[in-house]
């Protein structure tokens, strides 16, 4: 990612009042984690796959500050069964970040799935997202996503594709 | 040791904890054993998802005491939090195991903890939270709810109980959707603050 894409992540990210930053790293993403790292208003949690790191964004929510999940959007499917029942059995939601790994473009075979399976299980799960391919729609993409959030007590999702990651 | 009696003295030490609670047998068992802490309580029934839900609420709440009653099937199933636990070292979270070595709610098959080899408090030493034990009697579990409830370092008690429920105890009959709702309320009138607030139009 470009630093100009790094920056407009993080203002999107404040802008939309998070202090707590759950991540399993990834290779798309790879100059944001440090910078989350680096930012003395985030709190980052690294966690070892993204389904606990959806339970400890749940469990963020409950003490009213606000907790992004931002991970590959292979993450996803490793996230299933606690978002739906955390979305679905208790009205408790996540907003995630993912790379979009796999879209028109990919060049590695291991790639191929996270890209033909995630917007069907965000569809399974009924879960709003939005695909973001430029630099300067990032910021409202993110704030638009806790205010549905917000409103819904449930799960969205923005993924980053495209020359955003690349 | 029988799960009810370890909660009932684990419930005479809370007053303003928040509790995140595990699914199956143990929720109708709290809710009966510590009626004071009803609403302070979070019945999620979320299979691998109590101690990591538990441990964002201690993350977003670092002057609040936050308990996890979690259990054997529901850590074995996310053993991950624990390492997560032994770097993060939260000094605000203590964890209560209750490891029947079985799926009660589905009957009682048995869990990993079944046949003498898996140590859960063991395998939380080593994922590097120092104070995990395990508890065979009240007596120790309820000394170990007393250390573990003013530690500044995360503590986990595991604590090996029958398989018997709490015979002629109430049920629980709310859902997760209510259970939240009210478990938000007392946290937003508790701390002063709004966690699910008005929308911009009515």
């Amino acid at each position: 990612m470009k630093q100009s894409a790094v920056d407009a992540v993080i203002r999107g990210l404040k802008k939309a009042g998070v202090s707590i930053v759950c991540y399993l790293p990834d290779s798309l993403f790879k100059e944001l984690y440090p910078a989350l790292d680096a930012d003395p208003d985030i709190r980052t949690i690294r966690v070892t796959n993204e389904g606990e790191g959806a339970a400890i964004c749940g469990g963020v929510f409950l003490s009213g500050q606000r907790a992004a999940l931002v991970m590959e959007n292979s993450g996803l499917r490793a996230s299933v069964e606690p978002l739906a029942r955390m979305g679905l059995g208790a009205g408790i939601p996540v907003v995630m970040l993912m790379s979009y790994r796999g879209e028109l473009g990919e060049n590695n075979w291991w790639a191929i799935p996270h890209g033909i399976t995630m917007e069907p299980v965000l569809d399974a799960l009924r879960i709003p997202y939005r695909i973001v391919r430029e630099e300067e729609a990032i910021e409202r993409a993110i704030v638009d996503a806790y205010a549905w959030s917000y409103a819904s007590y449930y799960h969205s999702a923005i993924a980053l594709g495209g020359e955003v990651v690349r | 040791m029988k799960r009810y009696d370890c909660m009932t003295a684990l419930g005479a030490r809370l007053k303003d904890e928040l509790v995140i609670l595990s699914l199956g047998g143990s929720v109708d068992e709290w809710y009966n054993a510590a009626p004071h802490m009803r609403a302070a309580s979070l019945f999620q029934q979320q299979l691998g998802c109590v101690t990591p839900q538990a441990f964002g609420l201690a993350a977003g709440l670092p002057h609040r005491r936050i308990v996890s009653l979690d259990t054997d099937g529901g850590l074995l199933f996310n053993l991950g939090i624990l390492a997560t636990l032994g770097n993060e070292q939260p000094k605000n979270l203590f964890v209560v195991v209750w490891d029947n070595e079985r799926y009660q709610s589905i009957g009682g098959p048995p869990t990993h903890t079944a046949f003498g080899r898996v140590d859960l408090a063991a395998i939380a030493r080593g994922a590097g939270v120092e104070h995990a034990y395990t508890a065979r009697t009240v007596e120790e579990f309820d000394a170990h709810c007393e250390a573990g409830l003013k530690a500044d370092a995360p503590y986990i008690i595991v604590a090996k109980v029958d398989g018997i429920l709490q015979p002629g105890i109430k049920r629980k009959h709310s859902d997760g959707r209510e259970d939240k709702y009210i478990f938000v309320r007392h946290v937003e009138t508790t701390e002063g603050i709004i966690i699910m607030g008005p929308s911009e139009h009515n």
